[in-house]
């Protein structure tokens, strides 16, 4: 059962993001959506995901420049949402930029991780992400279990 | 005082503009009846009236503080007969004070033109920066990713020739990398607003001494560094000016045997202070100095000392947005100084 949403637009990051977290055999945890509508879908259990097994994710790891629904909305929908509000949302991107990072916090999301350009840091970061909020961390009510 | 100058002088409604006529000469002329009481006459009142009137609501305005003035001032004060040379008087200094504020208004017209289009040019730089820092770092990510990946995968089957072009693909990469990066630090300088306060220098050097050293274990290198004054500046800018000088004073005395590094100032006038930073290191040329303060401008193979050549360029960015100067001497082999000049206090 999958208790990690991976909301990412780019299939190589999402391929290199599988990798990283294949190292430490999380990468069957994962659910991959490649926007922000499609996010959304799997959070209500509607359109393609319909049938799903109810339970929030235990993570959820979000791009912000994502087509049609971009990663500011999805946050701002999840928060503002009683079913959803308590998933802890870590955003994931490319941005160093600042105002990105306070809309982020503004919006209340958990962490901001802007993504390492070396592969060993960038692994290193998702590693350390999985296991944090996969493992360690005690989820919130309603979250899927393992 | 200026500022406040400017909005008040700012378009208004006609009506607040003649009222502004209307009500000054109004003043005036209660103002001089006071002081008729004490048998005197005073006409420089309706003068300031008019003055305000045009100064403040245009040529329209100013006409028609020039007309009641005119009217009241003959009215109260002066016999018909005597009456023509106040009025030449009037109307001289009406077009004297009109003409002025004609031009002071273009002059200000033209200046929030050319305002608002470096404004307008601002913003696409910015977003222009935006995504070079979005679109720009995840191709060049992904690259060093799926080499390093392939690096890992193929190890083993591939030759010391073909492993080699690998490390050079992943060498560039990161380089490409660190480029990106430094350009988007060097953009975001110009860009960020300076929060200028008073800066206690000799605090900033400690801190970007401590910062550079993490790079020099294993190495002789002594510091002379002398008190430094309170300057008037932004912080984190300032600081980071430093930790690039310093560094540099690191990076390029790395041949020596025994580094020697100083800090120090001297006081200028009018309330400026030049610091600089000495080396004793590799130097340079100074036919090159123009090339010294350039983006990816590097006097040096990459081999021999690292770096993206954007060090210098974001001194010289800080130091002209704090309204200094930054220059350099230096001798091949002898070593090289940075000079830059600070103001104290606030008054620049």
């Amino acid at each position: 059962m999958e208790r990690i949403l991976m909301v990412e637009d780019d299939a190589k990051d999402v391929e290199l993001t599988l990798a990283a977290l294949d190292e430490y055999n999380l990468a069957n945890e994962v659910v991959v959506t490649r926007d922000g509508e499609k996010a959304l879908d799997y959070l209500y259990c509607r359109g393609n995901f319909t049938g799903r097994p109810k339970g929030n994710p235990a993570l959820l790891l979000l791009d912000l420049k994502l087509p049609k629904v971009d990663g500011f909305e999805v946050l701002r929908q999840i928060r503002s949402d009683d079913q959803l509000r308590m998933i802890p949302v870590v955003v994931l991107t490319s941005s160093h930029e600042e105002r990105d990072m306070v809309a982020s916090y503004k919006l209340g999301v958990n962490a901001y991780v802007v993504k390492p350009v070396d592969f060993h840091e960038f692994v290193n970061a998702i590693r350390q992400l999985g296991m944090f909020w996969a493992v360690i961390n005690e989820p919130p009510p309603g979250s899927v279990k393992k | 005082m200026a500022a406040s100058d400017l909005y008040l002088q700012k378009a208004r409604p006609v009506i607040l503009r003649y009222g502004l006529a209307v009500f000054s000469v109004c003043l005036a002329l209660g103002g001089a009846l006071l002081i008729e009481r004490f048998h005197l006459r005073n006409m420089t009142l309706f003068l300031c009236a008019i003055a305000t009137a045009a100064w403040y609501g245009g040529a329209g305005a100013a006409l028609l503080a020039l007309l009641l003035s005119c009217i009241s001032f003959a009215y109260f004060f002066i016999e018909p007969r005597s009456a023509l040379p106040y009025f030449i008087l009037f109307v001289l200094f009406t077009a004297l004070i009109t003409g002025f504020s004609t031009v002071r208004r273009r002059i200000q017209g033209e200046l929030l033109q050319s305002r608002v289009e470096l404004e307008a040019l601002n913003k696409e730089l910015e977003a222009f920066a935006y995504s070079v820092s979005h679109d720009l770092r995840a191709p060049v990510r992904h690259m060093v990713a799926f080499t390093e990946l392939l690096q890992r995968s193929s190890a083993s089957l591939l030759d010391d020739k073909s492993r080699r072009y690998v490390l050079m693909i992943l060498e560039s990469a990161k380089r490409m990398g660190n480029l990106i990066d430094d350009l988007l630090a060097f953009s975001k300088i110009s860009r960020a607003e300076t929060q200028k306060t008073l800066v206690n220098l000799d605090q900033l050097v400690k801190e970007a001494v401590s910062e550079v050293q993490l790079e020099t274990s294993g190495r002789d290198i002594v510091w002379r560094i002398d008190p430094l004054p309170v300057c008037y500046g932004d912080r984190s800018m300032l600081r980071l000016a430093l930790v690039n000088l310093i560094s540099n004073a690191v990076k390029f005395t790395g041949t020596r045997v025994q580094a020697v590094i100083e800090i120090g100032f001297t006081d200028q006038k009018q309330g400026q202070v030049v610091f600089f930073v000495r080396d004793n290191g590799v130097g340079f040329d100074m036919k090159y100095l123009n090339k010294l303060f350039g983006v990816f401008q590097r006097l040096h193979p990459r081999e021999e000392f690292e770096g993206t050549g954007i060090g210098l360029a974001t001194v010289q960015r800080i130091v002209h947005r704090h309204g200094g100067t930054v220059w350099a001497e230096g001798e091949v082999d002898k070593g090289a100084s940075f000079y830059f000049s600070l103001s104290k206090s606030q008054g620049d």
